[in-house]
């Protein structure tokens, strides 16, 4: 069976991502997006571990997923305190900060 | 496909025991209803009304969402550490136990600190 | 199947790190069983032995870096592959635990915010109301703010020293996430804060999506996380180009975002203006110290063996990161927004010293590579910009921090001695002779040169000049221009914040003048170890 499929899946996966990063408004959703981006990430390593024959790729996934998983908790963290505060979770009306 | 035919097996019973459990309690049981029983169920907790389209869910959900990672990372390196347990010996066993210490160091910060304390 | 061979742990050679996260792990359980009172002396304390200890063990670790077989290179490989102790390695291990050890005495830093960090008292409080008044109030302080930054460096130490790639991506994430947190703790001014944090933390997670596909690319194209393998991959030219190319550029966007190298600089302002200072301090000196230490193994290992792809788009960034840095920083009116657009023109001054990269048979002995000229510009920045963010630190108002230039004028009349360490620090992040800024630029531009980059140096010293403009404006400001109202005031810290001024000045001025004893010790152990 190809390969072919998995990683334009995965390419897919990613382009998604980083489009919906780009575009998107929210917080919470950006985030989400970057998720996408892990996991297309993750995809990839476990076609590769399959299409080079050694198993780096599948633990890398591991670690991916982990690591993915102690961003989240930071990154919900932090966008709750801004949240809380703002009652908006909207990236556009954090601009204090600019030029 | 043998390798399967326990599951399989283990499947079955367990529906067949949730099916027979809920028949039996409803045919032999006695039938007195109050408020409490007729409310949906929610692990012990008075179940919080939802809001017209949606609502938000309380914030304090959130620590709960953050301790549940730590146990779902935990899993993840659970699992196939158990299934090569035997080749992996002593080394194997005593990173995993650095690994579970490091984890529950993180959950003893939470828990001390009051991050599990409701209200 | 082959068993499972249990893997030899090299402690000695690792114990630097293990040093520094067995004492963050410590410093959560204090969190967790000292009472509050006495907290902030236990973790202090915490802190600083362990950044001491660290520092020995990495003293002890270089002072016993060994030849290896072919005697080619300093040290070896450690932990079944995943750490490369090599002497550009252990030498950032030595530069981040004296940084580091700096950084503690900052964030420990109470007298100027009259008997409490500089940290929120507590950060779940929100801003403005009754919860955060009655923190204030009874005194609190979050001291896990220590145990935050060890955490911080002890992935700063991996970073550099990673062998894989799995390692980087796994170091670079430890870094990362103590920094997004400590961004947004900051007592005064906490919306800032809050803003600085999650857009560093967005941003930060966009760009490490970018590095995890990159790093897929390239598995994918060597069939190995190893920097060995990856290199054999690429001198053997199998597989697709592609993919190699591909997986380049994808990572090479996840680490220049780290050292806030243009196009991938905009985070860097923002941060650093709404960060807490002292923690501003540590990430614009520590970060980049890890970060292009591991940019350096990274492209010089593991993909050193087709340089000719990717130069040309090293010197398009670093030409634009050199000139948006200093062009930018012109207008700015905030003393942090300014030497946070410095610290972007200093990563397009590192960037340059980045291209200094030949093979070894092409360096004259003596000779600088781009690895040793790189180090010496990270070693002299680190502590510059380290002293000048603890100046920032102590010129304040009743408000907190005056970061507005208009608040610093006349700051020479009011405080003679503060305005002219601050001076002598721009001086020094200008390049005037006589401090270190100088001679870590020369470095940077001579081995720039020699492997044949000289576009990019005349860019640079262009750019150094018009740096110079905004350094020197500064300066005018403080010592030729009236003060303003009242004028700013320099709270007198403690003998905290006193000695990392004074060591950072200490070492800008001795490197300034004496740098050929620390240019010769990086020209022996600047080969990284393949």
């Amino acid at each position: 069976m190809s390969e072919t499929p998995f990683l334009v899946l995965s390419a897919i996966l990613f382009t998604i991502g980083a489009v919906g990063v780009l575009t998107r408004r929210n917080a919470i959703v950006v985030f989400m997006c970057v998720e996408l981006m892990l996991n297309a990430g993750n995809l990839a390593l476990i076609t590769f571990a399959r299409t080079t024959g050694t198993l780096d790729g599948q633990i890398a996934a591991f670690f991916v997923m982990v690591v993915a998983a102690a961003e989240v908790v930071v990154g919900l963290a932090i966008i709750m305190t801004i949240f809380r505060t703002r009652r908006s979770a909207s990236v556009d009306d954090a601009s204090l900060l600019k030029y | 496909m043998e390798l399967y035919t326990p599951i399989l097996a283990l499947m079955v019973l367990a529906l067949g025991f949730a099916v027979f459990s809920v028949v039996v309690s409803s045919l032999t049981g006695p039938a007195r209803y109050n408020r409490a029983k007729l409310d949906s169920y929610e692990c012990g907790i008075e179940p919080t009304p939802q809001a017209h389209g949606g609502g938000r869910i309380p914030v304090k959900y959130y620590t709960v969402a953050m301790t549940f990672i730590i146990f779902d990372v935990e899993i993840m390196f659970l699992v196939p550490w158990a299934i090569y347990f035997d080749e992996l010996a002593l080394f194997g066993f005593l990173a995993m136990l650095l690994f579970l210490v490091n984890i529950t160091i993180a959950y003893v910060y939470e828990f001390k600190r009051g991050g599990l304390d409701w209200d | 199947m082959t068993g499972f061979q249990a893997p030899n742990v090299e402690w000695l050679t690792l114990s630097p790190l293990l040093v520094v996260f067995l004492a963050a792990v410590v410093g959560v359980l204090v969190e967790a069983f000292v009472p509050r009172a006495q907290r902030y002396a236990v973790q202090v304390g915490l802190s600083l032995a362990a950044m001491v200890g660290t520092l020995v063990a990495s003293l002890v670790v270089f002072a016993r870096l060994s030849p290896t077989a072919d005697e080619a290179e300093l040290g070896r490989v450690v932990a079944a592959g995943a750490v490369a102790a090599d002497g550009p390695a252990v030498f950032t291990w030595v530069l981040l635990s004296v940084l580091g050890l700096l950084s503690v005495m900052l964030f420990a830093e109470r007298k100027v915010e009259s008997g409490v960090l500089t940290f929120a008292g507590q950060a779940a409080a929100l801003p403005g109301t009754e919860a955060e008044r009655e923190a204030s109030t009874r005194g609190l302080s979050h001291t896990e703010v220590f145990p935050l930054m060890l955490f911080a460096i002890g992935g700063m130490m991996l970073f550099p020293a990673s062998n894989d790639l799995l390692t980087m991506f796994v170091a670079l994430e430890v870094l990362s996430l103590p920094l997004y947190l400590l961004c947004g703790l900051a007592r005064r001014r906490r919306l800032l804060s809050q803003e600085a944090a999650m857009k560093y933390f967005l941003l930060g997670a966009f760009s490490s999506g970018f590095f995890v596909y990159g790093l897929a690319l390239v598995y994918g194209y060597a069939g190995s996380m190893g920097f060995a393998q990856i290199a054999a991959a690429v001198s053997a030219d199998t597989g697709s180009r592609a993919l190699l190319l591909g997986g380049i550029g994808l990572m090479s966007v996840g680490l220049l975002f780290k050292v806030g190298a243009a196009p991938f600089h905009a985070w860097t302002p923002d941060v650093y203006q709404g960060a807490p200072t002292a923690v501003t301090a540590f990430m614009a000196a520590a970060t980049k110290v890890a970060a292009f230490g591991a940019m350096l193994r990274l492209f010089y290992v593991a993909f050193g063996g087709n340089r000719d792809d990717w130069l040309p788009m090293v010197w398009a960034v670093a030409i634009l990161t050199m000139v948006v840095g200093s062009v930018l920083a012109i207008s700015q009116t905030d003393v942090k927004r300014m030497l946070a657009y410095s610290s972007i023109a200093h990563a397009g001054f590192l960037l340059t010293g980045f291209l200094g990269i030949r093979s070894l048979d092409e360096v004259a002995p003596g000779g600088l590579t781009g690895v040793s000229a790189v180090l010496f510009y990270l070693t002299t920045y680190g502590f510059t910009t380290m002293a000048a963010f603890a100046v920032v630190s102590i010129v304040r108002d009743a408000g907190g921090e005056t970061t507005h230039l208009a608040r610093w004028q006349g700051l020479g009349k009011e405080s003679p001695l503060v305005a002219g360490v601050f001076a002598f620090l721009l001086l020094a992040m200008a390049g005037i002779p006589l401090t270190s800024g100088f001679t870590g630029k020369w470095a940077v531009f001579a081995a720039a040169t020699a492997a044949g980059a000289w576009p990019v140096v005349v860019v640079a010293v262009l750019m150094s000049a018009v740096a110079a403009y905004f350094y020197v404006r500064v300066i005018v400001l403080m010592f030729f221009a009236e003060p303003v109202g009242d004028g700013p005031s320099v709270a007198v810290p403690s003998a905290l914040t006193t000695v990392v001024i004074a060591v950072g000045t200490l070492v800008t001025l001795v490197l300034g003048i004496v740098p050929g004893a620390l240019i010769e010790l990086l020209g022996n152990v600047g080969v990284f170890i393949r």
